[in-house]
């Protein structure tokens, strides 16, 4: 479903990615793990259409800034940004006349009320909480009902209750298909749910293995993760 | 285009909404619609020229250099940063939404179309000046007002095609920014060697500015010339300068609309660094955002107690000056009260140093809205540390008097040496700016502390403008009544120091409970 093919990206002088290359196949949860620094968020950028970049990134075939792709893509960013002035309800609407969605009022209604939000939906965007206003973020890219979505760092700022619906949520999506692509730091948060791991150092994809194969090897993620950044780490 | 009207609408919908529910807010907006309807009134109905006359010369000169300012400023910070018409909240949602971008784009410009009115507000604010002292044709308003449209459409979309061509290659910033520092320097070497010549500053102005290619020169001489055309009428300079935008402005505009567009990681920076500005002027660290901080200076963090918050402000003064404590606030001052100086009519009755004064008075007040005492309180430490609140009041707001002390030294000292005053007078001056100062600094707190954090920054900024005004009001009647009973103006500016010390300890008296708990300031 997602394809990143050869990802280079340079900033002035910097290399901040280098020929990154993975796939993410539907009804796969990858997982982009690694240090500061490492490019995960211009790799995560660079997906969500927001930057210049060499290389090829499709989904589902199409060029990651089509119409098309755009369409069936979901993207919860790192810092959840909604508009002051528009209620969470608004920023629903605002999504679904953006997709083009038809009968979305149930979903959205379903969606709110899994997260605690649906007495809220009058509420304007700068009188939420971080947390709240993560779960709006998070009720929009699932709106659209995307064939792949994109989390950056999704349970920060969430209380226990909701992390336990986004994991949920999460399988659900795997199961009917869709490729999901998580960024974070906090390796606990999607230790029992990941299909494939992608460690990012430097710029460079150190590690791209499913949990399969590893499970043959008997290694944890999170020993892998220091064996392969153990000199970024070290720096730090 | 539909989602992103809708998002206009519902935005300006909620925006009247909002206002209505909370009476603060309503009365606020009430004030500014009230203010903006007496400038405007003024700007238009006032007759030209009240004062004097000034000399064509001059008005040119003060215009041309004004837009010079902003379109150096803007545009170098747009080809270091790029420009941008969004927020966070649209790069997130409609960045990545199936939209074409020139649809986002064009949205993004009838957003701008909004951030004139900010623009046009305070040009409003300089008109009644502009015409008190130059004569302006009935029309000289409107077409001060239009340049300063001319000038708020055209620099972003400016700033975004040199970004774009910018980041393509390396050396293309460096060239572009050198560019400008070069433009901006020869106009200043221009300048200063006129004025060597002639020793007279409309001369110069005259010299420097009132010329053929000033005048046709691409944006900043066709941005003026607009203006210009207040006083001069509707020459072939203001003509050419009309096209010239226009064509400018539609041109890029039509160019960018139509082109394969991938402008989003031209804007991705810029809006980042003004989510951060926006958030830094929100904390009151608005005159400190963006400055470079030195990483080493000859100063140790010392103290005990209360009196290390004033040492550590004491630090970040030093980190951020340029010099001691003269950093971008002593720059402002202190340029602004000589220009102002340069202006005013030589044949005026008021001496030269109390001028100055009343102008820097003005300037410290616009200035010294946001305190450095409200970075303080956005953080939790001061509320902590074991000591009294007049004690903690006290040193949070120490370095800020001291502050004003410089730069009431730097000013007068300098003032009174190009004016030949007397040491007295020069003494009283200092004494005063540093004492208002302090006035102004411990009245904002006293606002934080009757309003909390009002909904809106641009109220909060009205009201404590307001209170400043209110509470100086008696000062400066009873310096009127000194100067009047004296004629001496030492003694009247006793009388404003004296006034404001009495405002000093009262305010400070009032004010030093808002430390006992966090949520007197929230």
């Amino acid at each position: 479903m997602l394809k990143v093919k050869d990802l280079s990206k340079k900033y002035e002088k910097v290399l901040a990615v280098n020929k990154v290359s993975f796939e993410i196949d539907s009804g796969e949860i990858g997982v982009l793990i690694g240090p500061n620094g490492a490019g995960k968020s211009t790799t995560i950028k660079s997906i969500a259409g927001l930057l210049r970049f060499e290389g090829e990134i499709t989904i589902d075939g199409k060029p990651n800034k089509s119409i098309e792709a755009k369409r069936i893509f979901g993207y919860v960013p790192e810092s959840p940004s909604l508009y002051d002035s528009l209620s969470v309800w608004d920023h629903l609407e605002f999504v679904a006349r953006a997709y083009k969605l038809q009968d979305w009022t149930d979903t959205a209604e379903e969606l709110l009320a899994r997260f605690d939000m649906d007495d809220k939906k009058k509420k304007i965007g700068k009188d939420l909480s971080k947390g709240m206003q993560q779960k709006v973020s998070i009720c929009c890219a699932l709106l659209i009902k995307p064939r792949m979505v994109m989390f950056d760092e999704p349970m920060i700022g969430l209380d226990p209750k909701a992390i336990k619906e986004l994991k949920e949520m999460l399988l659900e999506l795997k199961a009917s298909g869709c490729a999901i692509l998580i960024s974070t730091h906090i390796l606990d948060s999607i230790a029992d749910i990941w299909d494939k791991a992608l460690i990012m150092n430097k710029g460079e994809i150190v590690f791209n293995n499913t949990r399969d194969v590893m499970a043959l090897s008997g290694e944890s993620l999170e020993h892998i993760f220091f064996s392969k950044t153990e000199e970024e780490v070290a720096a730090q | 285009m539909s989602p992103m009207l809708f998002i206009m609408r519902k935005t300006l919908k909620n925006l009247i909404k909002g206002v209505f529910k909370k009476p603060i807010l309503f009365i606020g907006y009430l004030f500014i619609a009230l203010f903006v309807v007496t400038m405007l009134i003024a700007s238009f109905a006032m007759p030209s020229g009240l004062i004097r006359s000034g000399s064509s010369d001059l008005y040119i000169g003060i215009i041309t250099i004004v837009f010079l300012f902003m379109y150096y400023t803007t545009l170098k910070l747009g080809v270091d940063k790029g420009s941008t018409y969004f927020r966070a909240a649209d790069v997130n949602l409609a960045f990545t939404a199936p939209i074409k971008p020139n649809h986002i784009l064009l949205y993004g410009f009838i957003k701008q179309l909004g951030g004139t009115v900010l623009f046009l507000f305070f040009a409003l604010c300089q008109i009644p000046n502009l015409k008190n002292n130059f004569e302006m044709e009935p029309y000289g308003t409107w077409m001060i007002l239009l340049a300063t449209i001319m000038y708020t459409l055209s620099y972003p979309l400016i700033s975004m095609v040199l970004y774009s061509w910018a980041t393509k290659k390396d050396g293309r910033k460096k060239l572009l920014k050198r560019s400008f520092d070069v433009l901006a320097l020869a106009i200043a070497v221009l300048v200063l060697l006129s004025l060597a010549r002639t020793r007279n500053i409309t001369e110069t102005l005259g010299d420097v500015f009132n010329n053929q290619i000033a005048k046709y020169f691409p944006v900043i001489g066709w941005t003026s010339s607009i203006a210009i055309a207040s006083v001069k009428g509707f020459t072939t300079e203001f003509w050419v300068g009309l096209i010239g935008m226009l064509s400018l402005i539609l041109g890029a505009a039509v160019t960018l609309y139509n082109m394969n567009l991938d402008y989003y990681e031209d804007v991705l920076e810029s809006t980042e660094y003004f989510e951060a500005a926006r958030k830094a002027k929100k904390e009151g660290r608005n005159m400190t955002f963006g400055v470079k901080v030195k990483d080493r200076v000859k100063q140790k963090l010392s103290g005990t107690g209360a009196s290390t918050i004033f040492y550590k402000q004491l630090l970040e003064l030093r980190k951020t000056a340029y010099v001691l404590f003269f950093d971008r606030s002593s720059v402002t001052v202190i340029i602004a009260a000589i220009m102002f100086r340069l202006v005013i009519p030589d044949n005026a009755q008021v001496p030269s140093l109390l001028m100055i004064l009343f102008f820097a008075l003005y300037m410290l007040l616009l200035l010294q809205v946001q305190c450095r005492i409200g970075m303080e309180l956005e953080k939790h430490y001061i509320f902590l540390i074991p000591a009294s609140s007049y004690e903690k009041l006290f040193f949070a707001t120490l370095g800020e008097h001291i502050k004003n002390l410089f730069d009431g030294i730097v000013l007068f000292v300098l003032s009174g040496i190009l004016f030949k005053a007397p040491l007295v007078i020069v003494i009283s001056c200092i004494i005063t700016y540093t004492l208002f100062g302090a006035v102004y600094t411990y009245s904002d707190v006293l606002t934080r502390r009757l309003f909390g954090r009002i909904h809106s920054k641009a109220i909060l900024f009205f009201v404590k403008v307001l209170i400043n005004l209110l509470i100086i009001v008696p000062g400066g009647i009873a310096a009127g009544i000194v100067i009047f009973i004296t004629q001496s103006e030492f003694f009247m500016i006793c009388a404003l120091a004296g006034w404001s010390f009495v405002l000093v300890v009262t305010l400070f008296m009032f004010t030093a409970g808002i430390l006992n708990n966090l949520e007197t300031v929230s």
